[in-house]
């Protein structure tokens, strides 16, 4: 296998414990020349990089997922292991630099001490070195680098010492492997496992004993075991009363009892180093103060948010509204200006408006995890987010939600336990994104009269207003409850939180990190929008030949007749032709099932085109009633003040109505970027069609028995 | 005060520490044992949260968050 001959693209695997600051080494190493996507088959997050070395051909850095060992119990774990054993697959590292928290030794070369037995030539990197000065601690690197058999390169992915001896290192590994393989195992198994593996060694595709006996230990789940191979082992196990835990407990104690006294001789610490930590956590993790601090650095966040989001947001409305009226003064008029206008580059805006927001939550979310506050959090609110069949970590996702549903549920890749992972995605649409803000608004005035209290200090519209974000929590916490109990997966739930010192945030990582999720977010998610808007577009189009022609004269003769300004007639036309398209069929097409809700087909048509994205609504009501612009909120709710039903002559905008839009839109999935998100985060359909399912019709029982209580 | 025989570490009161001695559930144990919590270590509880389910504890120089039911299974005396 490793014959001293290099492969076209040798692949080296960065592997490490979780918190041993692998992935902010990864980032040194490679920049921002990065490739994120899916392990094939698992929705495990792969990292990989580019390394270019002198005298090397380019080499392919991937980053694993943080493991502790070779006994996996996340996904993130199995996947380490299953590469890790099959030798025939495309990610298995030619060579693995291996990295440890030098801090923590005394933990981190238990997962070292078992890849070195299967036979994997590596580097160990003793990564924080900048911690060697500053806390009174020494490591005897030639002593711990012969005692372990293996070269020791300390380095700083904060100071950037020690990268270039690393990248050095890396181009030994590949040009002589044979010289970086270990001499002698840190384990032999003992007198438990031996029998079973002298009657599977030969069976199983093992390079040696010990990767011979994580075959025995693994092969149900592992992959590339075929079906046969794996009942043998299966029947091996039974026949020698293989006790796989067993055995993994006295494998770990053994290695312990190996390592320790190795690091015991080598590292000293001096003082301390963890008392700044443990005052910072008296206030932070206090049982009472931790919370009300939670709360606080919350509410700092929304503000930052909506404060510091608004220009951008403005600027890049503002850059494709003109963008797009250039376009139309500069092309002459036809279908194809219409779909570069209309469809294309409002897609586009549409997209990117969002991503000022998206980069300032992740900015603020990658500060908090670098500085270690969001292992607190998870640990403040573990046992209440517990009861409702989630994690602690789901905390981050749910307030995030309440700005923007899809980093949030980006960012549920920290909870290691799918079912807990995937009821966090399933209920975070149902928070109250910042897309809901202006149905909100304008809806308001006609659920609620403007009585004010205390001298305007409270206003029941305004109580109304945070009764609607009370709504979508309680709606959230509730849909997480009962999935809980209509799931059930084989998966044990961990909390085992390792809450890491407090750290100065490194700030290349906060930058890689909102980088890449801006980019992961322009690319996957707004390729759905863009199709969706060009669908919306040519559906409110066009329509039968006949009848838009028929809607066109009409409105001509109307102008005639009643002497309607230009503009009058521009915006009846939009609003004639709206009727008559295929969107408009659409509407009246679905009129009946919102009818129980108290809705006409106007409204219908606003409905359907908000499921594209929710304030698409604001825009489509301005069309339908042909106010003409959309800027002003203010109009749109006059022109609404005034519709009257046809048949009644009563106001179609009232009190029941308004709630029943109002309660539509607090629970209804109308959101495609978030069910694209989705879709990505759990790889398939399945969960995007249950959470679009249970959440509209949430909606439209809500919706419906709140129109029939109140008209 | 340390108990005099091996107690279940979700007994302690916050302040409280001692040596882990074993674990009673393996496959917990496994789990403990990968994140470097093994007998022979100290463990102290250190707090607990607002809502009881999971403790702040101190295992030699390592802080970890544990659920009740996690501690429920190392015996410490």
């Amino acid at each position: 296998m490793h014959n001293g001959q290099i492969k076209a693209t040798p692949v080296v695997g960065l592997v490490g414990n979780p918190n041993s600051g692998k992935s902010s080494l990864f980032n040194v190493l490679t920049g921002l020349r990065q490739r994120i996507g899916n392990f094939p088959g698992v929705t495990v997050e792969k990292k990989a990089g580019m390394l270019r070395l002198p005298g090397l051909p380019v080499v392919e850095l991937i980053d694993f997922p943080g493991a502790y060992s070779c006994y996996p119990t996340s996904l993130d774990e199995r996947l380490v292991v299953q590469e890790l054993t099959n030798p025939e697959g495309d990610l298995f590292p030619d060579a693995i630099l291996y990295v440890a928290d030098i801090t923590k030794l005394d933990k981190h070369l238990l997962l070292f001490t078992q890849l070195r037995d299967l036979d994997l030539p590596m580097v160990l990197v003793l990564n924080m070195a900048d911690r060697m000065d500053k806390d009174g601690l020494t490591v005897d690197i030639p002593k711990l680098s012969k005692q372990l058999d293996v070269p020791v390169v300390p380095v700083s992915s904060r100071d950037h010492r020690g990268i270039t001896e690393l990248k050095e290192s890396i181009t030994g590994l590949l040009l002589d492997p044979g010289h970086y393989r270990p001499r002698q195992a840190f384990y032999e198994p003992g007198a438990g496992t031996r029998d079973v593996l002298a009657e599977l060694r030969l069976e199983l595709p093992a390079r040696n004993d010990y990767h011979a006996l994580l075959l025995t230990h693994h092969a149900p789940w592992l992959r590339h075991i075929a079906e046969p191979t794996r009942h043998r082992v299966q029947q091996a196990r039974v026949r020698h009363g293989f006790h796989s835990l067993r055995a993994q407990v006295e494998e770990t104690m053994d290695r312990y009892n190996t390592f320790e006294p190795i690091v015991r001789g080598a590292v000293r610490h001096a003082g301390d180093a963890t008392s700044f930590s443990d005052r910072i956590d008296r206030v932070v993790t206090h049982p009472i103060f931790g919370p009300i601090l939670f709360v606080a650095i919350m509410l700092l966040l929304f503000q930052a948010l909506f404060a510091w989001a608004s220009v951008p947001m403005d600027l890049i409305e503002l850059t494709f509204g003109t963008l797009g009226e250039s376009i139309r003064n500069t092309l002459s008029e036809g279908w194809f200006t219409d779909l570069l206008v209309d469809g294309i580059i409002a897609g586009l805006g549409g997209v990117l408006v969002f991503l000022p927001q998206i980069a300032i939550l992740f900015f603020f979310i990658a500060i908090l995890e670098e500085v270690g506050y969001l292992a607190r959090a998870a640990y403040l609110f573990d046992s209440l987010m517990q009861r409702f069949g989630l994690n602690g970590r789901s905390v981050v996702a749910l307030i995030s939600g309440h700005a923007c549903a899809i980093p949030a549920i980006m960012s549920t890749r920290t909870i290691a336990n799918w079912k807990e992972r995937l009821l966090t995605i399933l209920v975070t649409p149902l928070t109250s994104c910042s897309a809901r803000i202006p149905v909100y608004v304008i809806l308001i005035s006609f659920a609620v009269p403007p009585v004010v209290y205390l001298d305007g200090l409270i206003g029941l519209q305004g109580l109304a207003f945070a009764g609607l974000y009370f709504l979508g929590i309680a709606g959230a916490m509730l849909s997480a409850l009962a999935f809980k109990f209509l799931l059930n997966t084989p998966e044990r739930s961990f909390l085992m939180l390792e809450l890491p010192e407090y750290r100065v945030p490194v700030w290349r990582n906060v930058g890689t990190t909102v980088w890449q999720k801006s980019k992961t977010f322009v690319l996957e998610a707004g390729k759905i929008i863009m199709i969706i808007s060009i669908v919306l577009w040519a559906a409110s189009t066009y329509g039968p030949a006949d009848e838009m022609a028929a809607a066109e004269a009409e409105v001509m003769e109307r102008a005639g007749t009643q002497e309607l300004s230009n503009e009058e007639t521009a915006n009846l036309l939009a609003s004639e032709r709206l009727e008559a398209s295929y969107a408009g069929h659409l509407g009246k097409f679905i009129e009946p099932v919102i009818r129980p809700l108290g809705y006409d087909w106007k409204m219908g048509i606003a409905l359907l085109t908000s499921f594209a994205a929710r304030e698409v609504f604001v825009g489509t009501m301005a069309t339908i009633y042909s106010v003409g612009s959309s800027d002003d909120e203010f109009r749109i709710r006059e022109r609404l003040a005034e519709e009257r039903n046809p048949i009644t002559g009563e106001p179609v905008y009232n009190r029941a109505t308004a709630w029943s839009l109002l309660i539509f839109y607090v629970f209804a999935m109308m959101c495609m970027s978030t069910l694209a998100v989705t879709k990505r985060e759990t790889n398939g359909w399945k969960w995007p069609i249950v959470q679009f399912t249970f959440m509209t019709a949430i909606a439209y029982l809500g919706a419906m028995i709140v129109y029939q209580l109140l008209a | 005060m340390p108990f005099p025989v091996p107690a279940a570490a979700s007994l302690f009161e916050v302040g409280q520490s001692g040596t882990i001695e074993r674990f009673t559930n393996e496959y917990l144990a496994g789990k403990l044992l990968d994140i470097g919590v093994r007998p022979g270590s100290r463990l102290r509880v250190v707090r607990k949260s607002p809502f009881g389910g999971s403790w702040y504890v101190k295992i030699d120089r390592q802080c970890l968050a544990l659920r009740k039911k996690e501690l429920a299974c190392i015996m410490v005396k």
